[in-house]
């Protein structure tokens, strides 16, 4: 009976002793993981490889609302503009586009999502395609009665490929984390020269 | 009591308990699998015609909550850009409503028409006839507020082949009613 | 000892067997994708819920098409690739709504976005008995247009429903970078 007693608890300790190693390998790896390392800056007249995208940043400017690619702004309202050549580097047209660049929180409202269009034939957000260079447009809407900013900082942010996803087993992009920050002189006007390498 | 003792009286208890087991796993894998596919099979069901309830000429059929009596059939001439060898193809229904509820009732509502080889077509939005104000389609219907004891006249546009127009026959069905569906028979029938 | 020995051993199989089946066997994702149904340009290929034949290709600069009543020319970076199609639905009246082309080398053009479905595009509702034609309009690169697969299907996630999959066979590149015949500006205001 005792031998049972002694061999219950050996199983218990064993049981335990596992679990807390487990709990401390996994809490130092967290630790590790969630360092924090500054941002690298990147060079804004170079080419920025993202996973996805391949970006060419070209110049950034303010303007009046009238005749920006036909996006549909308040009237009156003034919008930042960041044109910028985006070649898809994956194997499918993709539009995933939306969160590769991130504008500073200082210069526009975190909640105001841009839009985003093709400068060829202003589509709104439309796929582009494998290998085929697009001059793109994103637009910000600047909050009323806010000075026109001098600079525009932006985070860019890359996806990792994972051949199967772990629900549908399917290829696709995920966990997308920044790669580094980018600052661009802010023009004024669509005749803002580009910037050159 | 020694060790041994205590031993063989385990080992007689665990097989009990592993034969009740496995013979447990009889019944258990044919429930997992009925509860495991019960949602599906009443989606399937919920989602598609397959039970027809055929419906005499001239008569009507409690449907939906209401009272759907076919009224025509025919073929409309005088249509221009149609493809070749099509014929368009009118439904007339006349429809005394029962129960009021038919954002309910008739949600997912499908009029279509069935050949004699199974084959259905869709009622099409691109080609449309001049008609009176006081026809509506069956979704349009659900919407127009009818009471009960209302009746609605109904009407659907087809386009269907010329050599499917001798047998084909127009056919209902909605979601509260699914998988079971209205088949129109003709006079000629 | 041994007894010890034989279950570390069994164990250590078992491991490799999951190990061989996980690496020889289909994925999920291979086995609740599309199924296909394959043929050449000219033919008529049979899926579960449509038909499909592809009629001809052609290649374009620029594409003319009506925008909300004006008239306005498509440039592209790569070139248009127009597949005119023919669909029937079988059994019962659908709509087939996605194409897109995969080049020779693998990359995926999906049907562009910069057309409205008016000047032909999918999706295209069609019904039993009664062909109706349909453009397929891809922008891709020149080095795409070769030996290019067609892949038509009625919804995007076509899982375990057939994908038609047209083969275009070879298409010659010209000294100029582009396939013979390819057209400076296809009018897509014109009835198919």
């Amino acid at each position: 009976m005792l031998e049972n007693v002694g061999s219950r608890l050996k199983a218990w300790l064993v049981a335990g002793i596992g679990t807390a190693a487990a709990i401390a390998v996994a809490g130092v790896m967290g630790a590790f993981g969630a360092r924090h390392e500054p941002l690298s800056v990147l060079a804004p007249a170079g080419r920025i490889e993202t996973g996805q995208w391949l970006l060419r940043p070209l110049k950034a400017y303010t303007a009046e609302g009238e005749s920006l690619y036909g996006v549909p702004l308040k009237p009156g309202a003034k919008a930042l503009v960041l044109e910028l050549e985006m070649t898809n580097r994956t194997a499918k047209s993709t539009k995933d586009y939306f969160d590769v660049l991130q504008a500073d929180q200082a210069t526009v409202d975190p909640t105001t999502k841009p839009f985003i269009v093709l400068m060829r034939d202003s589509t709104l957000s439309p796929e582009l395609h494998p290998g085929m260079p697009e001059r793109m447009a994103y637009i910000w809407q600047l909050p009323d009665g806010a000075a026109p900013p001098a600079s525009l900082e932006l985070t860019v942010i890359r996806k990792t490929y994972k051949p199967r996803d772990n629900l549908y087993g399917l290829p696709g992009w995920f966990n997308p984390a920044p790669i580094g920050t980018l600052k661009l002189p802010v023009g004024s006007g669509s005749d803002t020269a580009d910037i050159q390498p | 009591m020694t060790a041994q003792v205590l031993d063989r009286e385990s080992a007689t208890s665990e097989r009990k308990w592993r034969r009740r087991s496995l013979w447990s796993l009889v019944l258990l894998i044919p429930l997992t699998l009925a509860i495991e596919c019960y949602d599906s099979v009443k989606a399937l069901l919920g989602n598609s015609d397959l039970f027809p309830r055929r419906v005499a000429w001239g008569e009507s059929a409690r449907f939906g909550g209401s009272d759907w009596k076919l009224t025509d059939l025919r073929g409309a001439f005088g249509m221009s850009n149609l493809p070749p060898d099509s014929v368009p193809v009118l439904a007339d229904f006349q429809v005394k409503i029962g129960d009021p509820d038919l954002q309910n009732r008739w949600l997912g509502c499908k009029v279509m028409l069935i050949d004699k080889d199974g084959r259905r077509w869709s009622p099409i939005s691109i080609v449309s006839l001049k008609t009176t104000d006081n026809v509506q389609t069956c979704i349009s219907a659900i919407f127009s507020g009818a009471k009960s004891g209302d009746t609605l006249n109904l009407r659907e546009t087809f386009l269907v082949p010329k050599e499917a127009t001798k047998s084909v026959r127009p056919a209902l069905g909605v979601t509260s009613e699914r998988p079971h569906f209205l088949l129109f028979q003709l006079e000629k029938d | 000892m041994i007894r010890k020995l034989a279950n570390i051993v069994l164990l250590l199989v078992a491991v490799s067997l999951c190990y061989g089946l996980q690496l020889s066997k289909p994925h999920y994702g291979d086995l609740i994708g599309p199924i296909p149904a394959r043929g050449e340009l000219g033919d008529t290929v049979v899926g579960r819920g449509f038909e499909a034949r592809a009629e001809k290709v052609e290649f374009a600069r620029n594409l003319k098409v009506d925008r909300f009543g004006d008239s306005k020319v498509l440039t592209t970076g790569g070139i248009w690739a127009v597949v005119t199609v023919e669909f029937v639905a079988r059994a019962q009246s659908t709509t087939v709504a996605v194409a897109s082309w995969r080049g020779s080398t693998g990359l995926t053009y999906d049907q562009t976005e910069r057309l409205s479905f008016t000047n032909g595009l999918l999706p295209v509702a069609i019904d039993p008995g009664l062909p109706k034609k349909a453009r397929l309009i891809f922008e891709l690169r020149p080095d795409e247009a070769s030996d290019a697969v067609v892949l038509v299907s009625e919804k995007l996630m076509s899982a375990l429903d057939s994908q038609a999959e047209i083969s275009l066979g070879p298409v010659a590149i010209g000294p100029d970078g582009l396939p013979p015949g390819t057209v400076d500006t296809l009018d897509m205001t014109q009835p198919i």
